[in-house]
């Protein structure tokens, strides 16, 4: 049963007490739909509906938080108890003020767009899709695996505070993908099309999946596949490193998203996620990376999954700068966390549903395009290498060393795409690595990139955020 | 008890509404209280309450599965609905041989304490506030956070299967900073006896406190490590993915493929899969009602058996090992009790009799798909790094990353304490990993991170 306005109105105006100094409650109900086939085979077939309810009370210094999947009225004021009952205990080990930035009462309703309801198309039809993709890639015998997925994902959310906000949102999305596994002689390659990890994901309806044309892509990424087990290894090394769009979007979640969380970088995330080199007092004055690199956070970007009306502290969506013109200029933020740097919250706060505290979280955070087509980058690099597609990752827990491993390179000498390569690894520190990029792609090479599966916080919770970028080259990279 | 009765009525309604060949249901009811902290101070604090129904029907030999969180009838008869679909549009698993009949009983194991599943909010804070004055007297901040929790867990089947355990469970995790240098302990366990956060505190600020003023540089290279439990763990949950899971031995990912009865490890290296030891995080059954026993992986060096679920089991042709945590999960078996076998050295002479080495407390951010054949993986070591020279701890070294085959440093296994400790792992919520500190030679440190 879907809570009214009224009853939350009512269950907020219950939960007063003399120290309370803010309380929202959140509701969410949210569906997916899975589709996998592997090898010819339905792999998984599930669909799941959940339903929570959760509410937040801040007690003088105190937070307290209290989720349940019963959303009654008699247990929605069992759990606002239980969240007072939680905050009081925070006040025996509260040591530090909570100052929450202003925010403005908003009554509104948002709803992301699709063209065609991803329930509305029928389980054979995407089973259909993804068997038309995946069984022409099957027969070679060093082809050991061809898989398909499809994923419908919808999130409805009411959203009510005593700062006065009543809130309803709704986002529908879509992911698919494919991937071909070849083995022979001990060797593993991996080859996916359009992403690892489900494939990609968009604020859309089925339109995105046929759009994909991932019926027209198997053969391509088989034969790579097959190709990559006789490819040499990628050379080892410093290179001029020309990097493709998707992968480049997951370096810019790992190493720009990711450390300018705010919470992360005032160690309230040291213990799992860990911490961040961006520090405050570097805003404004630290040179992240060439004059370049412009990195926006914009919840606000059509299609996109890191999308939304209003974030989960009732603050509306956003498009601000990370990096300017290389310049570190700005953290993603909370009420709560805003005011320790000065600012009022940029509305990037979100839980994965209502069961959970929202935390900062990534939006869409957008490598900006340049000028430079790719082609050119490509004709002007003298030695080099081109990446794609993201194979592993791994950063530290400051975000300053990384190490990203991709599917898929090739050798570039004098201007022209040679060999491919296969098993290429790159490592670096975050700020070398950003200050040598010089030449970013034009829009042509930049797409929104959308990653369903961000982790962070305690308990895990998974996010769903996106990244545009374009491809870019950055000099003297190391290779492993 | 009201929870098995409860548990009991939700999977006797889902059961009559699937209305299949054959069906099973998994109830799991969570009550979990987490305190997190940072800074030495309680920033967030949330009590939840969650509980899901899973629902898997079988329509000739093909399966569909729908879960809910809503318990209500016409919400398990959708949710009947939406699985039936789902099988119907699925094709039957070759081989699949349908859901257990008669598995056999379950052991009798202690799972459960009142006084963990009952702990107020108020006595945990206090327990953390404690921690924090301590530490402020050495200049001292902490962070991490602190767990407890009771799960209802019930599944049966269409067969007359029915299982249902409670279980407790406390999970303490501390981070001592002391300026630039850092410490770490955690400790879990099915009571919080078993998780003393002052104790935790205590061994975190004697690490980060431990050679402040003696950092060197670092020269890249392979060294004989030490690594700890946590760090193990980390490793151990990589491998859970892509060596020792029915999928990854179907699909032919897994170093295990060609290599069941070799002996491609020391005599010393045995991991089990052992939900069972009641010293670990015992656990009676899996979700498909299968009975845990104590399942070798690898066992005195040689490679045993993957895990797996009943579909893995009967496509393979492997004995079942009682390793589904999901109804119909692509990982097709995962082991979420794993144990290493303990050695007979202390942690410090283990230390002791390493000439050039590096001591680990923990890692960060591991990722094991570089090449899985070879469990290639890398991360970086974190809170707490240490140069050993001539058997003595001889300096901090910074957070340094690595670039390691875990199969060859199985191979090159020397040493493994007496001492073992569980750690939890946020994606597993029926167990973890048990661990000695294991010494393990020319492990490959590529840069300072």
């Amino acid at each position: 049963m879907t809570p009214g306005r009224d009853q939350l109105a009512d269950l907020l105006s219950s939960i007063g007490r003399p120290a309370l100094r803010y309380a929202d409650v959140r509701y969410t109900r949210t569906l997916q739909q899975h589709v996998k086939v592997r090898n010819g085979e339905i792999d998984h077939l599930a669909s799941t509906v959940d339903r929570a309810a959760g509410v937040r009370v801040l007690v003088g210094d105190g937070w307290g938080f209290a989720a349940t999947a019963d959303t009654s009225e008699e247990s929605l004021r069992a759990t606002a108890l239980r969240a007072l009952e939680v905050a009081a205990a925070s006040n025996i080990a509260s040591t530090a003020k909570v100052t929450l930035s202003d925010v403005e009462p908003h009554t509104a309703a948002w709803k992301s767009s699709f063209e065609i309801d991803p329930w509305s198309v029928p389980l054979n039809r995407k089973i259909d899709h993804l068997l038309a993709a995946t069984e022409p890639m099957r027969g070679d015998p060093r082809i050991h695996q061809v898989s398909g997925e499809i994923s419908c994902y919808r999130q409805e959310k009411i959203f009510a505070s005593t700062a006065g906000s009543y809130l309803e949102q709704t986002t529908t999305q879509m992911g698919g993908g494919i991937d071909a596994v070849a083995i022979s002689n001990g060797d593993f390659q991996r080859r996916t099309y359009p992403n690892p990890f489900g494939g990609d994901y968009q604020a859309e309806g089925w339109e995105f999946i046929e759009r994909l044309d991932l019926p027209g892509k198997g053969l391509q990424i088989r034969d790579e596949a097959l190709a990559l087990l006789d490819a040499p290894k990628a050379p080892a090394g410093r290179f001029d490193l020309i990097i493709g769009s998707a992968q480049l979007a997951l370096q810019v979640h790992e190493s720009c998203g990711h450390p300018t969380e705010l919470d992360r970088a005032m160690g309230l995330e040291i213990s799992l996620a860990g911490g961040s080199f961006l520090q405050p007092e570097m805003l404004g004055r630290f040179r992240y990376g060439s004059d370049l690199v412009n990195i926006v956070a914009d919840a606000t970007v059509p299609g996109a999954i890191g999308s939304f009306g209003f974030d989960d502290d009732g603050v509306p969506a956003q498009r601000f700068h990370l990096v300017e013109n290389g310049m570190f200029v700005g953290y993603l933020t909370g009420r709560d966390t805003a005011a320790v740097i000065g600012r009022r919250s940029n509305g990037t706060v979100r839980a994965e549903s209502a069961a959970r505290i929202p935390i900062i979280r990534m939006t869409n955070i957008n490598l900006e395009p340049g000028a430079t087509p790719l082609d050119e980058i490509v004709r002007d690099t003298r030695r080099g290498v081109l990446v794609e597609t993201n194979k592993s990752w791994s950063i530290d827990d400051v975000r300053l060393n990384f190490q990203f491993g991709c599917e898929v390179a090739w050798e570039i000498e004098n201007g022209r795409i040679g060999r491919l390569l296969k098993n290429p690894v790159y490592t670096g520190t975050t700020p070398d690595f950003w200050r040598s990029c010089d030449a970013v792609g034009d829009s042509a090479s930049w797409r929104v990139w959308g990653l369903p599966n961000c982790g962070k916080g305690d308990p895990m919770q998974t996010m769903r955020v996106a990244h545009g970028a374009p491809a870019a080259r950055f000099r003297n990279v190391e290779m492993a | 008890m009201k929870e098995r009765a409860e548990a009991e009525d939700v999977l006797q309604r889902a059961l009559q509404a699937a209305r299949a060949d054959e069906a099973d249901a998994v109830f799991i009811r969570t009550d979990r209280n987490i305190s997190r902290f940072a800074n030495s101070n309680v920033h967030q604090n949330m009590s939840e309450v969650t509980a899901e129904l899973a629902l898997r029907v079988v329509v000739d030999g093909a399966m569909g599965i729908a879960t809910t969180t809503v318990l209500d009838d016409d919400e398990i008869e959708r949710t009947a609905d939406l699985a039936r679909e789902a099988a119907r549009h699925a094709r039957p698993l070759p081989g699949y041989r349908g859901l257990y009949h008669d598995p056999g009983s379950v052991a009798d194991l202690d799972t459960f304490d009142e006084e963990t599943a009952a702990i107020a909010p108020a006595a945990k804070a206090t327990d953390v506030r404690r921690m924090f004055d301590r530490g402020r007297t050495a200049a001292i901040d902490f962070a991490g956070s602190y767990t407890t929790s009771a799960m209802s867990v019930a599944c049966a089947n269409s067969h007359g299967v029915t299982r249902f355990c409670r279980t407790s469970f406390a999970d303490a995790t501390v981070i001592a900073l002391a300026g630039s240098t850092s410490g770490y302990a955690t400790r879990c366990g099915r009571t919080t006896k078993n998780v003393d956060i002052t104790a935790l505190g205590e061994e975190a600020s004697e690490k980060a406190l431990m050679l402040r003023e003696r950092d060197v540089a670092f020269e890249p290279g392979r060294y004989d490590v030490i690594v700890e439990p946590a760090a193990v763990a980390e490793i151990l949950d990589w491998m859970n993915m892509i060596a020792f899971s029915g999928q990854s031995f179907e699909d032919g990912s897994s170093f295990f493929v060609g290599n069941v009865g070799s002996k491609m490890f020391p005599q010393s290296l045995t991991i089990a899969d052992d939900a069972i030891d009641p010293n670990f995080l015992p656990f009676p059954f899996d979700l498909e009602g299968f009975p845990k026993r104590r399942i070798p992986l690898i066992e005195s060096g040689v490679i045993r058996t993957p895990v797996v679920d009943k579909a893995w089991s009967d496509r393979l042709g492997i004995a079942p090992t009682g390793n589904a945590w999901h109804l119909g999960s692509p990982d097709h078996g995962s082991a979420f009790h794993l144990s290493i076998a303990p050695g007979d050295q202390t942690r410090e002479e283990l230390i002791a009799s390493t000439e050039r080495g590096i001591w680990v407390t923990r890692f960060n951010y591991v990722n094991g798909l570089l090449e899985p054949k070879s469990a290639l993986m890398t991360g970086t070591t974190r809170d707490g790094t240490f140069l050993i020279r001539d058997g003595h701890v001889a300096a901090r070294l910074p957070n340094l990353r690595w670039t390691q085959s875990i199969v060859e440093a199985f191979a090159n296994l020397d040493g493994l304490s007496r001492e073992r400790r569980a750690i939890g792992t946020w994606y597993n919520p029926f167990g973890g990993s048990i661990s000695p500190a294991l010494r393990i030679r020319g492990w490959n440190f590529t840069a300072g991170s």
